[in-house]
């Protein structure tokens, strides 16, 4: 600016041009935003790289679940674990929509937006929406991992399995309602990522994911069967075999509905908050 | 009478226990600066977030660029432009892919928002970085850039939560230039400042905060007239007599600041032409003067004689 003698306002339309855009732009622009942070592919494989330790742990340690009496016959474990990992690792990906604000929250991206005239709302849901598309690739690499090297192929086919693909998906994206809130009221990523770890392990392990809950000790029981994610594995568990019952799975979809109306209210209020 | 493109009436805001401002009323007319000017804590940046939509105020109202803050919110923030005390750049992305996304926003279609940010940071010494993330870009840089950000949308108010804090030299003066060509243009600007050479240099009228308090208001000139004093200080040559001096000092009414005789004098002067009265006072007894100067009170003397009294109160 040394040199210039022009002036930095003013230069070429009138102050009022501009008047604004509608949500649909602002989330889609919020939205392609995000998205250029998939062109950097190590944050994708960093993400899919736990899913995928455990899919093979798993797969191996717990294969004499099979052969339990307890075990559906004629089921290969494979089929019977993978659709528990869509949902537990779409849960798990939920967490990543509230680093992505805590981020914004952190760097002033948030605080830049906040002195703008769009919706709030909007970013909050260009944050959901990406972490959706985020967590559609990496659920559609595991499931092609899976397919590939463990031979996993369920009943339902195609469309069961793309079934139980959309729910572990609906069900990520209501629990990145609760995320987005807390990012936005704790705005702490290490107290965030606690939290997430803290809540997701012990409900992933009692539940339906890797054993038949018959077959879980007493208490453990007891907790898995009334743990939420014990109705999504199920749900997705029904889908991908080609044997769905669908109370679970509009359960699944009106309690993901449902965190996701609640999260969003606390969320909005917590990020306009300087 | 001018237009009013800020104009806020008795503004209070409390954080449970504290009082982050209190009453606080200022007007400020179109195609002027107004400094707001307090050390930390003061409720400078509470005062621009509440007047640019982010915090609700407890009580009072207050409107810019015509429009009331509660009730047309919207239509405050189509009308400013933001540069908060801290940084508010996405440094995941370009200075470019930075403007761009504002300017998209704010409602400006593709093409419209790469030229506007193409000019942008032309005007802003960024061309050269414009495809380079902000994250390597330095303080002076990523200020520049937050501060073009603000400007993407023709805002005809800017509020700058101090601009220059903590920017070398060089940058602050080529960000006090951008602000001198802003105000040119007819836009308005608040700025906050923890410096009086800033307020001074830019400012047409300065508010000055202390503990969320209004302590004083006026022009620099006013401000210093009111509370500073002028001082005249004046060397006598080895041959003079400081006593003689002192005492002619005296019989013209003049109240010098020594109590003993001594070469050098301080003396407070009320109007510019009281330093003639020394002169003669001087002359009368035939001594002779090897240095004088006149002391302007500098706002700096403004803000301590303020923020004394009303830590004393
Ligand atoms: N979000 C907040 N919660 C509680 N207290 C706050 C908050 N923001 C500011 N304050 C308090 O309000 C007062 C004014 O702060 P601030 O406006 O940031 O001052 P300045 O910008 O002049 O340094 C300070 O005492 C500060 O501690
Ligand atoms: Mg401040």
């Amino acid at each position: 600016m040394t040199t210039t003698t022009e002036r930095p306002t003013r230069t070429d339309a009138p102050a009022d041009a501009w008047g604004g855009t509608s949500m649909v732009t602002q989330i889609t622009v919020l939205t392609g935003r995000s998205l250029r942070a998939l062109r950097d592919p190590r944050m994708l494989i960093m993400s899919i790289l736990q899913p995928l330790i455990m899919l093979t742990l798993f797969s191996q340690v717990f294969r004499s679940v099979a052969e339990s009496p307890n075990f559906p016959k004629d089921l290969d474990y494979i089929d019977y674990l993978m659709p528990a990992i869509l949902v537990t690792t779409g849960s798990q990906a939920a967490m990543w929509a509230g680093v992505g604000l805590a981020n914004d929250l952190k760097n002033g991206a948030l605080a830049r937006f906040r002195t703008l005239p769009i919706n709030m709302m909007s970013v909050l849901a260009a944050r959901s929406l990406f972490d959706m598309v985020r967590n559609g690739l990496q659920l559609s690499i595991l499931l092609i991992a899976a397919t590939l090297l463990f031979g996993f192929g369920p009943a339902g086919g195609v469309l069961g399995v793309l079934a139980a693909l959309a729910l572990a998906l609906v069900i990520g994206w209501g629990l990145a309602w609760v995320f987005l809130a807390l990012a936005a009221w704790v705005r702490n990523l290490e107290v965030m990522q606690m939290i997430g770890m803290v809540a997701m392990f012990p409900l992933m392990f009692a539940s339906s994911a890797f054993v038949t809950t018959d077959s879980l000790p007493g208490w453990l029981r007891v907790i898995a069967e009334i743990n939420p994610l014990t109705y999504a594995i199920d749900a997705s568990r029904g889908l991908a075999l080609g044997d769905p019952s669908w109370s679970p799975v509009f359960g699944a979809l009106i309690t993901s509905g449902v965190i996701a109306a609640v999260g969003a209210v606390f969320a909005f209020r917590g990020v306009r908050k300087p | 009478m001018t237009e009013l493109m800020i104009e806020a009436e008795h503004v209070r805001k409390v954080f449970g226990d504290v009082v982050a401002l209190d009453d606080v009323s200022l007007r400020v007319p179109k195609g002027t600066v107004m400094g707001l000017l307090g050390h930390n804590g003061a409720g400078k940046t509470t005062l621009v977030n509440v007047l640019t939509t982010v915090l609700p105020a407890e009580s009072g109202r207050a409107s810019v660029a015509g429009n009331d803050l509660t009730t047309a919110p919207d239509k405050v923030r189509s009308s400013i432009g933001v540069t908060g005390q801290f940084a508010s750049v996405d440094e995941l992305l370009t200075g470019r892919q930075n403007l761009i996304l504002v300017a998209r926003l704010l409602g400006a279609s593709p093409g419209q928002a790469r030229e506007r940010a193409s000019d942008l940071l032309e005007l802003f010494d960024l061309a050269d970085a414009a495809d380079r993330k902000a994250s390597t870009y330095s303080g002076g840089m990523k200020r520049r850039l937050d501060l073009a950000t603000s400007l993407l949308g023709h805002p005809e108010v800017v509020f700058l939560d101090e601009p220059t804090t903590g920017l070398d030299p060089t940058s602050r003066v080529s960000l006090w230039e951008i602000v001198e060509r802003l105000v040119d243009d007819g836009t308005t600007v608040l700025l906050t400042t923890q410096y009086m050479e800033e307020a001074d240099r830019l400012a047409d009228s300065i508010t000055v905060l202390s503990n969320g308090s209004v302590v004083a208001a006026g022009t620099a000139a006013e401000l210093k007239a009111d509370v500073g004093q002028r001082t005249v200080a004046v060397t006598l040559t080895g041959e003079s007599d400081p006593a003689a001096a002192l005492e002619s000092l005296r019989r013209k009414g003049l109240r010098p600041m020594n109590e003993k005789p001594q070469r050098a004098l301080t003396i407070p002067v009320g109007a510019a032409s009281d330093v003639a009265v020394v002169v003669r006072a001087l002359d009368d007894v035939d001594a002779e003067v090897s240095e004088l100067n006149v002391h302007e009170p500098t706002l700096d003397d403004v803000y301590l004689a303020l923020t004394r009294t009303k830590t004393a109160a």
